[in-house]
């Protein structure tokens, strides 16, 4: 059986296509302005890497704050599902994923067959989420990729007490103006993240293993910061950000195959 | 509306019960009367005045879409965004001048305490007398002879400053009639047990009008023993439907708190999934029965008895009873942002709960104000507990 994964998130959209339990093809792109149109680029992209057509495959999962604009999807299942599965079928021992996307964040506890235990999801406002650093790098005239590098170089870290975007970036705005230096500002910000990620974690009940997937686990300041606050190890995932699609695509397999005519 | 466009003829008859008490409000030489929630209404009731409850108000104002306007007229009011919205709205209301105009304003302050400041301020806003119940943090004799004995008071002058006859035939009556009512209801929430249920929680919620204003009258009494035969009809299957329950059931729920008034998308989602409020905390009788011979007694009783009036485990010892009772796949606290009262303890009722072996989702929203809502978050916190009663149900991958 061949199955799909689409993951529709704010910042990006990741497509994962499997056959049996192998992967075999990943994509990652852009969401951009419309999500439907990326989860239908996302799909081709993976079809074609995986040299196969719409109608090769059985069952399509879509996931993702997007999951119901995805119009070839059979079925729409929550991130937080496809996260617990995705990250139980990479690691089996995992117990607690940490997810940090685009725009929320989310503590989500699993059982040995990676289904749902419990969850706790922040989304009331970007702290802590993926676009919280976005709008940091650009103040700081940073990629977004390059935050963990410079994090590397600092020697101490700045305190940055505003839990808010808003009010963060004006503390970095002081911070430069105090001619505080790049890299301990950013580990500072990556402390801030790591506080709040691990209020949200040790609030569900942290069980070892931890996980960490979702586009902020690329960033090796965040990972460090987050392993310190915490005191475990964590986990990450040879491509965090696809662990919602993959996970996607594993639901696909139990869900009833449509006739491929359909796709 | 007609009759046919609503789901219950029960919460039809509701409807213009609360129609023609409101417009009364407005049109009628009768004196108004405020109450706030969990005020007895049997003594307004009972000296002919017209009770207006603000609360239902609020969440009629959400329903029709006027929410964002009123609240907005509550904020420049001065009334901050970070209390009640419920409260807000009212404010707003008020200060428009959109709500009938009260002869006094009747408050109790056991489970809402915003509510009696509220009324302070509404009441030196129109410049008339608000009376409060002091209702004490204890249910033992002493106590409520205590509240009878505020109530008997209040009572007496609510009549002087209203120019009423006080008559102890008529709030004996009232006290009966709710008697009546709080017996009807009981035995619709007995009719509920079944398996699948034979009415929507959600429909349910809708009969707040009764429990909060209603009180004391020969409609809700009439109207909670046309419910009974309405539900006993449809458990045969020759209800309206044709058909005995709801057949989409697959995971029955218990719902704590109230529900979102300014849109029903994430209750629709809900009843879309398969997930029926099977029962509702607000629904629940916890009362004991009242004596017209007592009135002042039983109401004190059925005031300071309120298990959500006492340390959080008997909140939790209740809810764990009626999951049991009412066989629930799960349970939704819905965390209305304003009210201390029902979600300070959230958390640690979810903690209890769990342990005892039930899901528990913790839903925060906000009840009038969706300002405050990322509506796709919401879903999504639902979306992904009904997955995990799916598995937990089913005992396969979702």
């Amino acid at each position: 059986m061949i199955t799909a994964g689409i993951d529709v998130g704010s910042l990006s959209t990741d497509a994962v296509l499997m056959r049996d339990g192998d992967m075999l093809s990943q994509i990652i792109i852009n969401t951009g302005a419309m999500a439907r149109t990326a989860a239908e680029r996302a799909f081709e992209l993976a079809l074609s890497a995986a040299g196969l057509r719409a109608s090769d495959i059985d069952a399509v999962v879509a996931t993702g704050y997007g999951r119901m604009n995805v119009s070839f999807a059979d079925s729409q299942v929550t991130e937080i599902s496809c996260h617990g599965r995705g990250s139980a079928w990479l690691s089996p021992g995992v117990r607690t994923v940490i997810d940090i996307g685009g725009q929320d964040s989310k503590a989500i506890r699993i059982d040995g067959r990676g289904n749902v235990v419990d969850f706790l999801m922040n989304d009331k406002c970007a702290a802590g989420t993926g676009r919280f650093l976005e709008v940091m790098a650009q103040r700081l005239e940073l990629e977004l990729g390059e935050l963990g590098r410079e994090d590397q170089q600092a020697t101490g870290a700045a305190q940055i007490s505003s839990m808010c975007t808003v009010f963060a970036e004006s503390e970095v705005v002081s911070l430069i103006a105090q001619g505080v230096p790049r890299p301990e500002i950013i580990r500072g910000l990556h402390r801030s993240i790591a506080e709040r990620t691990a209020g949200l974690a040790s609030r569900l009940g942290l069980a070892p293993e931890v996980m960490m997937t979702g586009g902020v686990a690329k960033n090796p300041g965040v990972v460090r910061a987050l392993s310190e606050k915490l005191g475990v190890k964590i986990i990450l995932p040879p491509e965090p950000q696809i662990v919602g699609a993959l996970g996607a695509a594993l639901i696909a397999q139990y869900k009833a195959p449509v006739s491929p005519a359909k796709r | 509306m007609s009759r046919g466009n609503w789901p219950l003829d029960a919460m039809y008859e509701m409807g213009q019960f609360a129609f023609k008490e409101i417009g009364r409000a407005y049109t009628d030489k009768t004196p108004v009367v405020w109450t706030s929630a969990f005020f007895p209404v049997e003594l307004a009731r009972s000296l002919g005045l017209n009770p207006f409850s603000p609360e239902v108000a609020a969440a009629y104002i959400a329903t029709l879409g006027f929410g964002e306007e009123t609240l907005n007229m509550g904020e420049q009011a001065g009334y901050s965004r970070d209390i009640c919205s419920f409260h807000r709205c009212i404010a707003g209301a008020a200060s428009a001048g959109n709500l009938p105009r009260p002869a006094a304003l009747l408050a109790s302050a056991h489970l809402c305490d915003g509510a009696p400041l509220l009324f302070q301020n509404l009441a030196a806003l129109y410049g008339v007398p608000m009376l409060a119940l002091n209702t004490p943090y204890d249910s033992g004799p002493e106590a409520v002879r205590y509240v009878a004995w505020q109530m008997e008071q209040l009572w007496l002058n609510l009549a002087e400053i209203t120019g009423q006859r006080p008559d102890r035939d008529k709030l004996a009556e009232a006290v009966c009639r709710s008697e009546e009512f709080r017996a009807q209801m009981q035995r619709v929430n007995d009719l509920r047990c079944r398996v699948p249920a034979p009415v929507s929680g959600n429909d349910m919620l809708g009969f707040v009008y009764l429990y909060f204003i209603g009180q004391g009258s020969r409609e809700a009494a009439e109207i909670a023993t046309a419910l009974g035969k309405e539900i006993e009809c449809r458990m045969t299957g020759l209800g309206r439907s044709g058909k005995a329950g709801i057949q989409a059931e697959k995971y029955r729920l218990l719902w704590m708190h109230l529900k979102p008034y300014y849109n029903d998308e994430m209750m629709k989602f809900v009843e879309r999934s398969g997930g029926v409020l099977a029962m509702e905390e607000f629904s629940h009788i916890y009362w004991p029965p009242l004596d017209p011979n007592q009135p002042f007694l039983s109401l004190a009783r059925k005031a300071v008895s309120h298990f959500a009036f006492k340390p959080i485990n008997e909140r939790v010892r209740v809810m764990a009873e009626l999951a049991r009772k009412y066989r629930v796949d799960g349970i939704v606290h819905f965390s209305h942002h304003g009210c201390r009262m029902a979600s300070g303890g959230a958390l640690m009722i979810k903690d209890a709960l769990q342990e005892e072996g039930w899901p528990v989702l913790v839903l925060e929203g906000d009840c009038i104000d969706g300002r405050n809502e990322a509506c796709g978050g919401m879903m999504t916190r639902m979306q992904a507990f009904l997955e995990i009663l799916q598995e937990r149900k089913l005992g396969c991958a979702i």
